[in-house]
């Protein structure tokens, strides 16, 4: 086996639990995002683009979208002789085996897979996220600063610190102090659930983490304050461009809209940092003369003959004649019939929205309680004038007239 | 080894100089089509999509275009440890020279025919743009005990094309004669480039031809066959497109604004595959105003834009007009500038306020890379 430099293990198990209907089948990072993307494609693509194609993929939850969707890694050219991707589900061996207890045990039951590639540093992922990151860099501060672990870090405003991991940093960006969610925070420099590890620390806290019973086996709770109560030294690295966590309905849906919003850097056509997915082999798409197509994302696949403002069609979206999608994301497959009002809503994969129904209502129409985000779940359909309220998820079937 | 039942062969140059403009740069096989493929991946598509896994693509010139196109065939599925595509440059055998007819080319690519060990091989025109189903037209073929079977077009159809072989079948579908005519009447069955042989007749026919000087594998095997062999006709009753000029090819683009033609081209039992290039979806800005239009990924449009064709990675200013035409690959067209009855061909850059104006009857073509 050729020795990687580094190694990169993407934690992907986790349920995504807050997306509710989105991910009742599929794994958070196999979440559709940006028209045809998903989350798994950022951290993949910044991986390939940073110069890293030895990627470990840890799954757990729902696994099968995802790896189908990852497959031998060709779309992100990690389809490697030596390294490239690896999907690692939790595997019996000879004395048994376990479920992924956390995500530092996930990495303590891959400590072969790293070892054969013999590196010197290890880069923890998530696929949670979108951002564009150039993780050479991180890793070079890691290398001159001589750090045991480098985590990457984000400014935030003291309101949203209590959200986060909150690193406590001397003023040469070494960490004293690691605060999970705290009430009265003492920095703005939030975890951005990056790190890079010199493996042969790692290796050592893991071992010592799996050695003790009463520990959750997680890198925030357990071997970062390890680390830092032996005296270790850990390092922030900062990031100052576009990052977000797509954990809730509505996160999702913000960050989507983001890339509608000329004042937000993320621009994915960047030929030198291309986010690259894994597309299906649809045609271009088609306006018609009847639609009308203002501040909108469309990709391949999709047949337009309504209106659009501010929304997202994922491929292979038909919206019909008279419909009409406003600040709403179409997925994948997704029918949009002959006068049906779409607005503020998440539309998932192959769902079919009837003729004249109606999904979700903008905030100006309800009180601030009232307001969020619809989300209609993945092929289910809502008959014919139906009528869906804001902030409403739907699991099953919705029929003609109802309303909900 | 395993037999593959049935290899393909793809003659990538093919009617190049019929649309000489365009096909300065590339072979005919490479030309852009449709907002995000080159016409050689219909050919390409059909035969993987009748489980064909090995395929032939012979080049005369200007290949560059074709071969970075294609890769190693793993857009199609076609990089293969057995089989796969392969690219079948001229010169490729000792004392070769560049081919003049398809009977040449094929007797340049004997290595590839000789090595296929296929039962069958479907010989495909570059020039054609229809979603054949090969698979049916072999079944035809193996059913009807033919020995050659011509796939001809019947149904939608771009009417203006020149130079297609015509033929006249019987009550059996088969052959009783073939005809050369200048320009095609609409209830004439015009081959459509696809023709399917036993591999072991056709080495036989290819190597009798050739020497006898034969050139053209419509005049000097099949017209001159049609008599002793049994060769059958088989109907593809989807659209299809044969690029015999310029204004055959800006009818075939501008025909995907129907929706019968879109839902046929690119059936989804029988997908189009085509080489990806990443790009995000196109994004439509506040001004935008789309109308009629087929448009691929990766443009940005702000202006206006109708009854238009545009490919990948186009940007469509402010103010900007785009009418009529067909924009390739990477164009930009700048604030207020207007372009109506245009093929303005991959990377054209148009200024601000610049007006570009074709008729309905003859597009203005714009050379790769220009700015205006």
């Amino acid at each position: 086996m050729i020795r990687k430099k580094c190694v990169a293990m993407l934690l992907a198990g986790g349920q995504g639990s807050r997306l509710g209907v989105l991910t009742a089948k599929i794994a958070k990072p196999a979440v559709p995002y940006g028209g045809k993307y998903r989350i798994i494609d950022f951290p993949l693509s910044n991986c390939i683009n940073s110069g890293i194609d030895t990627v470990g993929i840890l799954t757990q939850y729902k696994p099968l979208e995802l790896n189908d969707y990852v497959g031998s890694g060709k779309a992100w050219d990690l389809d490697r002789l030596s390294g490239g991707v690896h999907i690692l589900p939790p595997y019996q061996g000879q004395k048994g085996g376990d479920w992924y207890k956390g995500t530092a045990n996930a990495i303590y039951q891959n400590i072969g897979f790293i070892e054969r590639y013999d590196p010197e540093y290890v880069l923890i992922l998530s696929g949670d996220h979108i951002y564009k990151m150039d993780y050479s860099k991180m890793i070079n501060q890691h290398v001159e600063t001589g750090a045991a672990c480098t985590i990457a870090v984000l400014e935030v405003s003291k309101e949203e610190a209590s959200r986060f991991g909150i690193m406590n940093t001397n003023p040469d960006g070494s960490i004293y102090e690691f605060e999970e969610k705290p009430a009265n925070p003492k920095s703005n420099l939030a975890s951005m659930g990056i790190y890079v590890f010199s493996w042969d620390k790692l290796k050592k806290y893991l071992t010592e983490d799996e050695a003790n019973r009463d520990s959750s086996n997680d890198f925030g709770k357990n071997i970062i304050p390890a680390m830092l109560n032996k005296g270790e030294s850990l390092r922030v690295y900062r990031f100052g461009d576009y990052w977000k966590d797509v954990g809730t309905v509505d996160s999702l849906w913000e960050a989507n809209l983001d890339l509608l919003n000329p004042r937000i850097d993320l621009n994915l056509s960047d030929p030198n940092w291309r986010i690259y997915s894994r597309a299906g082999e649809f045609p271009p798409h088609f306006i018609s003369d009847k639609a009308k197509v203002e501040n909108s994302l469309i990709t391949d696949g999709c047949e337009v003959y309504g209106n659009l403002d501010y929304s997202i069609l994922f491929e292979n979206v038909t919206v019909e004649e008279g419909a009409s999608v406003e600040y709403s994301l179409v997925m994948p497959g997704a029918v949009i019939k002959k006068g049906a009002k779409v607005r503020y809503s998440i539309i998932a994969e192959d769902a079919v929205i009837g003729e004249n129904a109606a999904v979700g209502a903008p905030p100006e129409s309800v009180s601030p309680e009232q307001f969020g985000i619809s989300v209609v779940g993945d092929n289910l359909t809502v008959g014919k004038n139906a009528k869906i309220g804001p902030k409403t998820v739907i699991t099953e079937n919705v029929e003609e007239g109802a309303s909900i | 080894m395993i037999a593959t039942a049935v290899s393909g062969i793809i003659f990538a140059n093919s009617r190049d100089e019929a649309i000489e403009k365009m096909t300065k740069v590339r072979s005919m096989a490479s030309l852009p089509f449709g907002g995000r493929y080159r016409v050689i991946d219909f050919c390409l598509s059909n035969l993987v999509n009748a489980g064909i896994t090995s395929v032939g693509v012979i080049t005369k010139s200007n290949y560059r275009s074709l071969m970075d196109h294609i890769g190693s065939g793993a857009f199609w599925d076609l990089d293969r440890k057995r089989g796969g595509v392969h690219i079948l440059p001229p010169f490729n055998i000792s004392g070769a020279r560049r081919y003049h007819g398809y009977v040449e080319a094929l007797y340049g690519a004997m290595d590839f025919l000789n090595r296929c060990n296929s039962d069958y091989v479907v010989l495909c025109d570059g020039c054609v743009v229809a979603n054949v189903d090969i698979a049916a037209a072999v079944d035809f073929h193996i059913k009807k005990n033919a020995d050659i079977t011509v796939v001809y077009r019947s149904g939608v159809q771009v009417k203006d094309v020149k130079n297609m072989m015509t033929m006249k079948l019987d009550s059996d579908d088969r052959l009783v004669s073939v005809n050369f005519p200048r320009s095609i009447a609409a209830d004439d069955l015009a081959s459509l480039g696809i023709l399917v042989f036993r591999r072991d007749l056709l080495i036989e026919l290819v190597n009798n031809a050739y020497e006898n000087g034969g050139r053209n594998i419509d005049v000097d095997i099949i017209a001159d066959r049609v008599g002793d062999l049994r060769i059958c006709g088989y109907a593809h009753n989807g659209f299809s497109a044969v690029m015999t000029d310029m204004k055959a090819y800006t009818e075939a683009n501008m025909r995907l604004l129907d929706k019968e033609v879109r839902a046929d081209l690119f059936n989804p039992k029988r997908r189009i595959m085509t080489k990806n290039r990443d790009d995000m979806p196109t994004r439509y800005g506040t001004k935008a105003e789309v109308k009629n239009s087929f448009v691929a990924d990766g443009c940005v449009i702000d202006g206006e834009v109708s009854n238009s064709i545009l490919f990948r990675g186009v940007t469509v200013r402010r103010g900007a007009k785009v009418v009529d035409s067909i924009i390739m690959q990477d164009c930009v067209i700048g604030e207020n500038a207007i372009v109506s009855d245009v093929i303005l061909d991959k990377k054209v850059g148009v200024n601000s306020n610049t007006v570009l104006k074709g008729t309905a009857d003859c597009a203005l073509y714009v050379e790769k890379n220009q700015k205006l």
